[in-house]
């Protein structure tokens, strides 16, 4: 990380260190030329004398269920050229690059978390956080004005209107140069100079697909997926294990390429009988007017009637000595024959999909036999033939499965269609490819994603009001889509077999087999918490959302609470009109993403349960409800500082084992406050905070449900004479403000650094519910720290006493008084938390923490209750919910967890 | 249909006549010398197939049962998917009973028949030019049988009997025919290959030079005029069916099919290290247009190192091997027989007049008959 961090620095400043050498030629690898091949690898400074794009810490803003989810670019220097163009026959892909929107929001932020914490500044700022989001977009060819409208308005073509600096430099070069690939690009280029001034420099075509795939296969961690019977499984791979592969891309004809690594592919083979064959026979037989009307044909068709089976040949029954079933396809077309039928006598369907199912079946085919021939385990299909089809995909994939007798399976990406607009994009800039990492990447789908989907873009939208306006036109002309429809759970009609795949018909809408793919924000101060004891198969969702009643139960939860989050977030706006619109279009929005969810669970990439509440935080900030809880958080933790002086006395008067329980107690009675959970709202109308404490502690009766405590205290006490060794560093994940904090944490934390141990608050990047933020800790430390000298002395040696700023990086032995209570940002803002993307900041003070203590349900039920690591670890939370009780634990709501598992 | 008649010289009365029906290919055979002739009939017309059989009596000479009784139970050893689908209106018609023979059993068994037994029967096709492969028995094995019926079955075949269905496509001749049928309204297979022979298929297939300009896209070994997409043309253009020559819808089509074919036998020959691949079934029919496309893919593919190789007697694999299948006892030694002699007596056209020996000959034309000269033990 921190190679990379500098590294960067320094092609800031050094553009085009290593010179424009082999920046496009030799990246393919042609037949004979290998031992020619430059290693693409080592070329950290290699450069076009194009600006540059830096993709270090590339990462997908948001949950992964959007459709084009946009890339974050965080490293992303100023110079950057940000728009490439993918123009095919028929559709225009545009990818396009910007920056944060609320880019000064988060500086402003961090600058004062940085300020007191002193500890990773050096780090931070070791590289400009520029960051921004890769967007995609698509057109319509035929329109290509719509494009060309849609570049201007938005200033692609200097800059971006965000940014001052671009359009300085696009105005003073006047000859801005596109990097654009496909056939297209030849064709329009005078169009886009005359129109917009752009000199389109044209990319070789393979190049640019090969590139685009490597980018989204290392970046992206739900890019690819299998589909077989109509069902998704999203597959994660190892960007170390990724090469080599076959990638398949059906366009008009068909192109397999085997790509070794980055810049290096061959074309082994390939067909002519692709998606222009389907389309351009598919219309002669059919007379159809575009290739969407002949897949939609083909869904309601019957091959049946126009290929010959081998039952038809075998009078009904299998040819079972070889392996054929008698439904199995002998002669696509082969009735047609025998039959004294014209053209006209057949179903336009029929013949569609039998059409569509000798052109699948025959690609699978040719690429399995290729993959086979080269030892590929895995195969790859993109191109605009597949198109998030999931009937093509069906196809494919069981022939794929049928030749290979299950030994290899089909796999598409999401962004397909993209690849050749991507690779233009990367092809500005060749050497950050290297150090992508796909936990700098997050993907989020804004608003219209439900709507628009991976469909083609309608104009664009400006500021706030036009989205809310157009938020309230369409959801009133398309009102059906969003009223959540609940349908049978996917993939139960599927007869099976090579003959028959099953996603056809009525269960299959149009729409719903499409994939939404979100802006990739790329955030470069993202990191993998390094205490995981195996990233590779961690997975943080504890509930697996692909479980048709999970999700259901889950929809009907958030649907629920959705009314009073609109009016709490209305209230924390002002109640101002202006306000009620902005609650009333987050309120559609949601519902709208909870709707298309429902329906195609894998529309925006792999589901869990830490997904779909990130997606709700998401969909408020993205109506500018920044901290819908904010005044009720400040409200709960004056009133839980005013009682904790009280508490810690009582505290102090134990002996130290009983403290112990009881501070466990604590901040299991006070994870009660929690505004996320139904049964704890009611709870408040029957009490004050202190009194709902003690008397939920007092409930606190042991065993709990999952109890190691006993475990835990051993290690805090040892049971043995000898003194046991402290622990160096906690990492304290706190989850809600109020009584949670302040009489639950922040007392053990206490605890911890009484007895010599390093303790660092970890807490939200970004509001989530009432869950405390980075941003307030410090100032509810400083109150309790007016009550006691312990906590004084750690915040000050942590540096989070404004007036006594310690830079602990320089000096955390010299404060001999006191370990140091330290604050840290999670790096995200949503109520669970993904392990493999936090912030740069705690993976720097987590290499030397030997206990990680993970509180609520959000961090520790929800995400992570499986999750392992290399130190010892705690996990705290009181179940408010009881199906997650009855599930998780086999308890009841209110039943607590206590789990204290030694280090890996 | 294949079957044997017996020389003049040989007289009926020892003689036993086998005959089989493949849909359109029977095989006929007699004991001590004679003929192998073989015959083609449509499907759909096979009330003249039967007429014919009657009119030849070849009903009466399948594979009796030795004893008496045999006249009305007459056995005919039959292949293919009709083989149950007519075999009430054998019975019925002509009081043959047919006897369902393996398809595949039937093709491997015809092939290596041939392939042993005849001389000069594979050859290549490239350009209009014909070239025979003298392939020397010991090294025959394995190699791909690609039979073009109305689907196409790649067989593997490692020996006598030894062999095993390694692919296929269902992108045949059924295809070739039941698309083309669709698209140009020919009556018949032979009208629409002749189409095909006029045709231009640059009208409907997009090409790599419609794509780049006119231009070669060199780096990736292909050249403007390769198919980039079959039909692709059809698209772009503002045309409907009946705006396109059948010539040249005919000859996208063929073109399409045979290279495809051609591929996924490379592909699966390169899978299993077979040096040779055999091209049969009624799409090649002896049609030099198809067996240049498929060459040309073989070849294409291959990038020139594997040639594709074709059988005179394609189409008649499968009658030939069910008429191999009358033989239950001692057949295997004569067609040891055959393959020897053949092996020392090289044949022009017709056989050697030596009873004693065995000797086939062809001509590759449809509904001809081909005289051989079998002697067999009994």
């Amino acid at each position: 990380m921190d190679n990379l961090t500098e590294d960067h620095q320094e092609f800031n400043i050094g553009i085009d260190g290593g010179g424009s050498i082999n920046n496009t030629d030799n990246q393919f690898i042609g037949r004979g030329e290998k031992e020619m091949a430059p290693i693409a690898g080592n070329s950290i400074h290699r450069s076009s004398s194009r600006p540059q794009l830096d993709l270090s810490g590339a990462a997908i803003q948001g949950n992964f269920e959007e459709r084009d989810p946009t890339i974050l670019l965080p490293n992303q220097s100023d110079d950057i050229s940000h728009l490439a163009l993918d123009i095919g026959g028929s559709l225009i892909k545009l990818v396009y690059f910007s920056r944060h929107e609320n880019q000064t929001v988060t500086d402003r932020r961090r600058k004062i978390i940085n300020a007191r914490l002193g500890i990773t500044n050096v780090n931070r700022r070791s590289y400009p956080i520029l960051g921004g989001r890769l967007h995609f977009v698509k057109f319509e060819t035929n329109k290509i004005n719509e494009c060309l409208d849609f570049i201007y308005s938005k200033q692609l073509h200097r800059g971006g209107m965000d940014s001052r600096h671009w359009q300085s430099e696009g105005s003073v070069t006047e000859n801005t140069i596109i990097k654009a690939t496909g056939g297209g690009a030849y064709k329009f280029a005078d169009l886009f100079k005359d129109r917009l001034g752009i000199s389109i420099e044209k990319e070789d075509e393979m190049n640019c697909l090969v590139a685009g795939a490597n980018f989204l296969l290392k970046a992206i961690r739900h890019e690819a997926f299998t589909h077989m019977e109509g069902q998704k499984e999203f597959v994660q791979i190892d960007s170390n294990d990724l090469f080599p592969y076959l990638l398949v891309n059906i366009g008009s004809g068909v192109s397999m390429i085997k790509v070794d690594g980055d810049g290096i592919f061959q074309r082994v083979s390939g067909t002519n009988v692709g998606g222009g064959t389907y389309w351009g026979l598919g219309k002669l037989l059919t007379k159809c007017k575009s290739f969407d009307e002949l897949l939609e044909l083909s869904q309601r068709g019957d091959n049946r009637t126009i290929d010959m089976l081998v039952g038809d040949i075998y009078g009904g029954m299998d040819y079972s000595k070889i392996g054929l079933s008698a439904s199995t396809i002998a002669s696509s077309f082969g009735k047609a024959i025998s039959e004294n039928k014209d053209l006209e006598d057949y179903s336009p369907e029929d013949i569609s999909l039998s059409l569509l199912r000798m052109i699948s079946y025959n690609i699978g085919q040719i690429a399995y036999l290729n993959a086979l021939r080269f030892g590929l385990k895995r195969i790859f299909f993109g191109g605009f033939f597949i198109r998030g089809h999931a009937y093509t995909m069906d196809t494919i994939s069981f022939a794929v499965q049928f030749w290979s007798k299950g030994q290899a399976q089909a796999m598409f990406l999401r962004h397909e269609g993209f690849l050749g607009a991507i690779g233009a994009f990367m092809s500005y800039e060749k050497h950050g490819l290297d150090d992508l990492m796909v936990h700098q990447f997050v993907e989020r789908f804004p608003m219209g994603a439900p709507y628009i989907g991976g469909s083609v873009h309608g104009p664009p939208l400006g500021d706030l009001n036009e989205k809310i306006s157009w938020m309230e036109k369409f959801v009133q002309k398309g009102t059906e889509i969003t009223a959540p429809v609940p349908t049978a759970p996917p993939g139960t009609t599927g007869l099976g077999g090579f003959e028959v795949p099953s996603s056809k018909g009525d269960a299959l809408r149009p729409d719903a087999s499409k994939l939404n793919v979100g802006v990739l924000h790329l955030v470069p101060s993202l990191e993998v918490f390094p205490l995981l004891s195996d990233p590779k198969t961690y997975e943080p969702n504890t509930i697996d959302l692909s479980d048709h009643g999970e999700l259901e139960y889950w929809f009907t939860v958030l649907s629920e609470h959705m009314p009073d989050l609109v009016d709490k977030a209305v209230a924390s706006e002002g109640g101002t009109d202006d306000a009620k619109r902005r609650g009333d279009a987050f309120a559609r929005a949601f519902s709208a993403h909870l709707a298309r969810l429902m329906e195609e669970p894998a529309a925006y990439g792999k589901l869990g349960l830490a997904n779909l509440l990130e997606l709700r935080e998401e969909c408020l900030r993205e109506f500018h409800f920044h901290d819908v809880y904010r005044s009720i958080k400040q409200r709960e933790n004056e009133a839980s500082l005013a009682v904790l002086p009280d508490l810690l006395m009582e505290l102090d008067s134990m002996n130290e084992e009983t403290r112990l329980l009881t501070l466990i107690e604590g901040v299991l009675a006070a994870n009660i406050f929690d505004w996320g959970s139904r049964a704890c709202v009611d709870l408040y109308h029957k009490g004050t905070i202190i009194e709902i404490y003690r008397m939920s502690r007092n409930k606190m009766q042991r065993p709990w449900r999952v109890d190691d405590f006993d475990l835990f205290k051993e290690r805090m006490f040892s049971s043995a004479e000898k003194r046991p060794r402290p622990y160096k560093r906690a990492l304290l994940f706190v989850d809600n403000s109020g009584a949670d904090i302040v009489l639950g944490m922040l007392p053990l934390a206490r605890e911890l650094l009484r007895r010599g141990t390093e303790v660092v608050l970890v807490a939200n990047s970004l509001p989530a519910l009432n869950d405390i933020t980075a941003m307030e800790l410090p100032d509810i430390v400083a109150e309790a720290a007016k009550h006691c000298d312990i906590l004084r002395g750690a915040a000050e040696a942590g540096g989070l006493l404004v007036d006594a700023m310690i830079n602990v990086q320089d000096s955390p032995r010299d404060s001999s008084f006191s370990v140091p209570l330290m604050v840290v940002e999670n790096g995200c803002g949503s109520p669970c938390i993904d392990l493999r993307q936090v912030s740069s900041e705690l993976a720097a003070v987590a290499k030397d923490a030997d206990l990680v203590i993970l509180e609520g349900m959000g961090r520790s039920l929800h995400t992570n209750f499986n999750a392992k690591f290399k130190c010892d670890a705690l996990k705290l939370a009181m179940v408010k919910n009881q199906r997650l009780a009855a599930k998780l634990i086999n308890g009841n709501i209110y039943d607590c967890v206590c789990r204290f598992e030694p280090a890996n | 249909m294949v079957y044997f008649s017996s020389n003049s010289i040989c007289s009926g009365d020892d003689q036993k006549n086998g005959f089989l029906k493949d849909g359109i290919d029977t095989v006929n055979y007699t004991v001590l010398s004679g003929r192998l002739h073989f015959l083609k009939f449509e499907t759909t017309k096979i009330s003249e197939c039967m007429k014919f059989i009657s009119t030849k009596r070849l009903q009466e000479y399948g594979d009796k049962d030795d004893e008496a009784s045999a006249s009305d139970k007459n056995i005919i050893k039959a292949t293919g998917g009709g083989a149950f689908k007519f075999a009430d209106l054998f019975k019925e018609k002509l009081g043959i009973i047919l006897d369902k023979v393996d398809e595949m059993s039937c093709l491997v068994a015809g092939a290596n028949f041939l392939l042993k037994a005849v001389h000069q029967e594979a050859f290549t096709y490239l350009d209009g030019q014909k070239d025979y492969v003298q392939i020397d028995h010991k090294d025959l094995y394995p190699y791909l049988l690609v039979n073009v019926g109305s689907g196409v079955s790649m067989i593997k075949v490692d020996g006598d009997n030894e062999f095993e269905r390694v692919s296929g496509t269902s992108v045949g001749g059924g295809t070739f025919w039941g698309l083309g049928k669709l698209l140009t309204k020919c009556q018949s297979f032979d009208e629409l290959l002749e189409l095909s022979r006029q045709g231009n298929n640059r009208v409907i297939d997009m090409l790599v030079g419609d794509i780049y300009g006119g231009m070669d896209y060199s780096k990736i070994g292909l050249t403007s005029t390769a198919i980039a997409s079959s039909f692709g043309k059809a698209v772009s253009e503002n045309k409907e069916l009946e705006d396109y020559r059948a010539e040249d819808v005919a000859r996208s089509l063929l073109r399409m099919i045979s290279n495809n074919i051609g591929q996924i036998a490379y592909l699966n020959a390169l899978r299993f290290g077979l040096k040779r691949i055999f091209f049969g079934g009624f799409f090649i029919r002896g049609h030099a247009y198809t067996m240049d496309t498929l060459s040309v893919a073989v070849n294409f593919w291959s990038k020139g190192e594997a040639k594709a190789l074709f059988l005179r007697h394609e189409g008649f694999l499968g009658a030939l091997g069910a008429f191999m299948s009358y033989e239950k006892k001692g057949f295997t030694d004569i067609t040891h027989q055959f393959m020897e002699q053949n092996s020392s007596v090289p044949k022009s056209s017709f056989c050697s007049e030596d009873g004693s020996e065995s000797s086939t000959r062809a001509h590759v034309r449809d509904n001809e008959c081909i005289e051989c000269r079998v002697q067999v033990r009994n």
